[in-house]
């Protein structure tokens, strides 16, 4: 679960607005995909959920955690992949997941059996051994995202996951994302591409400017849209690629 | 040629514009400004020894002048400034020809590879002013100032010093290039950079440990006799490395007329090495760059029990993160340059200059070794522990502590560790490097001074407890500005403000302490008295600013934002 209550976050002092009053909840067992354009204000809405920015007013709370509050402990249910990769290039593939495995506080038997069955899923095996540095951009990727899953967390948070994928990795992506929420787990990701939040989510959010402008189903938005002209125009920018 | 222009202005935009020569971006976050205090202790700190350098440089005029000698002293800061912006100028070169990322936008544009070579030669040598100033300024100015100097000198004091740093760079240069055209060839670059490093720093040694040899001149008045000889003490000081002797000469002419001479031949020699980086430039630059930043990777797939057995069975995160430290420092050349290896380095350099000077009563180590060989006891325990505190903490691993990690520090921010226990690892693995240094030192100082092993074990704790507040300091400062935007990993360490804040702070409670105790020494009051004040403060102070390292890291790991 995710609630974001009332959150603002600005940039230089107040100039730039990118998050403006943002309330919004994500339920257990639900893909929520956060929908809008570049600049829209989806990474900083992520790195406030995750405890990279702190928000200027408003509360979030992560599995029922204030990550203000008790951020450690927030952490510890939540597991996040940034839009860039930026990972310890000088560590291999092994030595990073271990890492993870390690600060997250898993078990052996469970760490060698995820990372037997993600390396296997993301075609990694053959690379784990090597630096991080010797990657290319969409190994890396799948690197972090591996090392999100490691830990089973209850709250997963991606921001803009699918760019740079490979088709196959990509649908392995959208399986492990519905698995990770059958078993009751939330999981939040961002996305600018209209086609993706459809095919994937339970319900979306629509972002622009830094306010949340519309949520719910895919059916409800579609409903509203018929009416509302200004969703529209965002419609029609987030559907046209 | 406006290209190059346009390169050298961006390149020394980004080395300096940002931070050192715009106050206002010094200064850009208004915490900050407990940073000016800091500085101006820092500074005040230095005075004294800049005094006591001037006061020598006078002391020295007045000698030697009598002797018709004195250009000597010239001879002296010109040819030691030379040699720092060799050893410095290394890690300058090394770094900003094949390891700054701009390089990867650099190459694609059309410029030529002698431009982007030249322009961050010229960058380099710009940086080396500031390495050579605190030797060479106070010189030149001493001496033109006891020296009644005209206008002439002045203005050659002007060219010498902004030539000084291009023949020594352009030799390191050349070298570097080879360096690298070769190692460009392997698979196991890193290793190859790592060793091809430690081979041209022990060149530069060796080549220094030549050069400070002086001719056995025999005692008394033979020695008196040589330095009436023509040239005398300039010839004899400089007489290994000519172009000392051509800049001395420029300044300070024998005969009337033949400043000219000398000055030509400095210039031209300074444009002769430039132009030889020319051809290299031309010949091997892209060819040790490109690919350099490809690594040998091994595509196999591991067995289920060879993975198993790689995977481990968990640590807890403060030894996970400690591991994780070590590795990346261990791993990054420059990184590893500027930890282990220079703690292992600075002690063997002494022992070379110590060496050199054969012991005799005129070299600059030799006070250090009469101290730690005296049969003072205190005196040999307080020196010890200075030796070994000096050589542990001199380098920037505590102080680079946060900047290092870089672009990744999002991970430190999103990782379910308290920050505390991030703190306490990365001061586990600062600490470890200081420590290696301590015990260097303490190698040396028995095994080629022959301190006394007893009195050296005695000051261990001491050096440690000075270490350990001195690695807390040094964090401290770095959490409190971290510097996280870089893309060249020099950036992180050897060109990072923090770096100098942190030593100017640890010289400033040295030089502090150090006065402190020959005071209460000089007043009578017993060696153990002291030495036991000295080590009770030193745990005092080393345990409160471990706690307020501690106290401040959550909400630091707070407030940064990535
Ligand atoms: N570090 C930053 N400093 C200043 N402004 C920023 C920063 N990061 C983002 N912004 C601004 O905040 C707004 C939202 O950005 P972002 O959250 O990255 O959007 P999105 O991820 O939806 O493309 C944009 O106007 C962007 O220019
Ligand atoms: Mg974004």
């Amino acid at each position: 679960m995710i609630e974001l209550n009332d959150v603002s976050k600005s940039y230089n002092n107040g100039r730039v607005k990118a998050v403006d009053a943002l309330t919004l909840t994500v339920r257990p067992g639900e893909i929520f995909g956060f929908l809008g354009p570049n600049g829209a204000g989806k990474t900083t809405t992520i790195k406030l959920i995750v405890g990279l920015l702190r928000p200027d007013a408003g509360t979030i709370r992560v599995d029922g955690i204030d990550n203000q509050k008790e951020p450690v402990a927030a952490k510890a249910v939540t597991t996040y992949v940034p839009d860039t990769p930026a990972i310890y290039e000088r560590l291999t593939g092994l030595e990073y997941l271990n890492f993870i495995g390690d600060v997250y506080g898993v078990p052996k038997a469970d760490r060698l059996r995820r990372i037997e069955k993600w390396l296997d899923i993301f075609e990694l095996a053959g690379a784990v051994s090597s630096p991080i540095q010797s990657y290319s951009h969409g190994m890396k990727q799948k690197i972090v995202l591996i090392a999100a899953l490691l830990p089973a967390p209850r709250v997963m948070v991606l921001d803009e996951p699918m760019v740079g994928l490979d088709p196959r990795s990509a649908h392995h992506m959208k399986e492990m994302m519905r698995t990770h929420c059958d078993g009751g787990g939330t999981l939040f990701f961002s996305t600018h591409i209209m086609e993706v939040a459809e095919k994937l989510c339970d319900r979306i959010g629509i972002i622009h400017n830094g306010r949340l402008i519309a949520h719910g189903t895919l059916e409800e938005l579609r409903a509203r849209d018929r009416e509302d002209q200004s969703l529209e125009k965002i419609f029609l920018e987030l559907t046209e690629r | 040629m406006t290209k190059f222009f346009r390169l050298v202005r961006v390149g020394l935009r980004v080395n300096f514009g940002l931070s050192l020569f715009r106050p206002k971006h010094l200064l850009e976050n208004k915490r900050d400004i407990w940073l000016i205090p800091l500085i101006l202790i820092g500074i005040a700190g230095l005075f004294p020894v800049l005094l006591y350098y001037l006061k020598g440089i006078r002391f020295m005029y007045r000698l030697l002048a009598p002797l018709g000698q004195q250009a000597a002293l010239l001879t002296f800061a010109i040819l030691m400034g030379q040699f720092l912006i060799l050893v410095f100028g290394f890690y300058y070169v090394l770094s900003a020809f094949y390891f700054s990322r701009d390089l990867d936008l650099l190459i694609p544009l059309p410029v030529t590879p002698v431009q982007v070579l030249l322009s961050k030669f010229t960058v380099v040598v710009v940086n080396e002013y500031l390495t050579a100033s605190p030797i060479v300024v106070p010189m030149l100015i001493a001496y033109g100032i006891h020296s009644r100097a005209g206008f002439r000198y002045w203005v050659t004091a002007v060219f010498v010093y902004l030539l000084l740093p291009v023949i020594p760079l352009a030799i390191v240069s050349l070298l570097v290039v080879g360096m690298m055209r070769f190692v460009n060839f392997s698979r196991k670059k890193d290793a190859l950079i790592i060793i091809g490093s430690l081979v041209l720093m022990t060149g530069a040694l060796g080549l220094q440990f030549w050069l400070r040899r002086m001719p056995d001149a025999g005692p008394g008045r033979q020695v008196l006799i040589q330095f009436f000889n023509e040239g005398g003490f300039v010839q004899k000081i400089g007489a290994k490395f000519p172009p000392s002797i051509w800049a001395t000469r420029a300044l300070a002419p024998e005969t009337a007329g033949s400043e000219f001479v000398h000055f030509l031949l400095f210039a031209g020699v300074s444009a002769l090495l430039f132009g030889a980086l020319f051809f290299a430039a031309r010949a091997f630059f892209y060819r040790g760059l490109i690919g350099l930043g490809e690594v040998a990777a091994r595509r196999r797939r591991l067995s289920r029990e060879r993975l198993s057995a790689h995977i481990s069975s968990g640590h807890r995160p403060i030894r996970a993160i400690f591991l994780r430290e070590l590795r990346i420092m261990n791993r990054t050349p420059i990184f590893l340059l500027n930890g282990v290896l220079s703690v292992i380095l600075i002690p063997i350099i002494f022992i070379l200059f110590a060496k050199a000077g054969g012991g005799k009563s005129g070299s600059d180590s030799y006070r250090i070794i009469l101290l730690l060989a005296s049969s003072n006891s205190a005196a040999v325990i307080l020196g010890s522990a200075l030796f070994m505190t000096i050589c542990g903490c001199l380098n920037g691993t505590a102080s680079s502590a946060f900047s290092r990690e870089g672009a990744q520090f999002w991970m430190s921010k999103v990782i379910p560790t308290p920050p505390a226990d991030q703190v306490k690892a990365k001061f586990l693995h600062s600490f470890a490097v200081a420590f290696l240094g301590i015990l260097a030192a303490a190698v040396v100082a028995v095994a080629a001074i022959q301190a006394d092993i007893v009195l050296v074990l005695i000051s261990l704790p001491i050096a440690m407890a000075a270490a350990a507040a001195l690695t807390a300091l040094g964090m401290i400062i770095d959490l409190l500005r971290p510097l996280l935007k870089w893309t060249n990993p020099q950036k992180a360490i050897k060109q990072n403000l923090n770096v100098l804040i942190a030593f100017f702070a640890a010289a400033g409670i040295l030089v502090g302490l150090t006065i402190a105790v020959t005071a209460l020494l000089k007043r009578g009051i017993r060696g153990e008295l002291v030495i036991s004040g000295l080590a009770l403060f030193l745990f005092v102070l080393a345990g409160l600013s471990f706690a307020f390292l501690l106290k401040i890291a959550a909400r630091r790991y707070r407030e940064i934002e990535t």
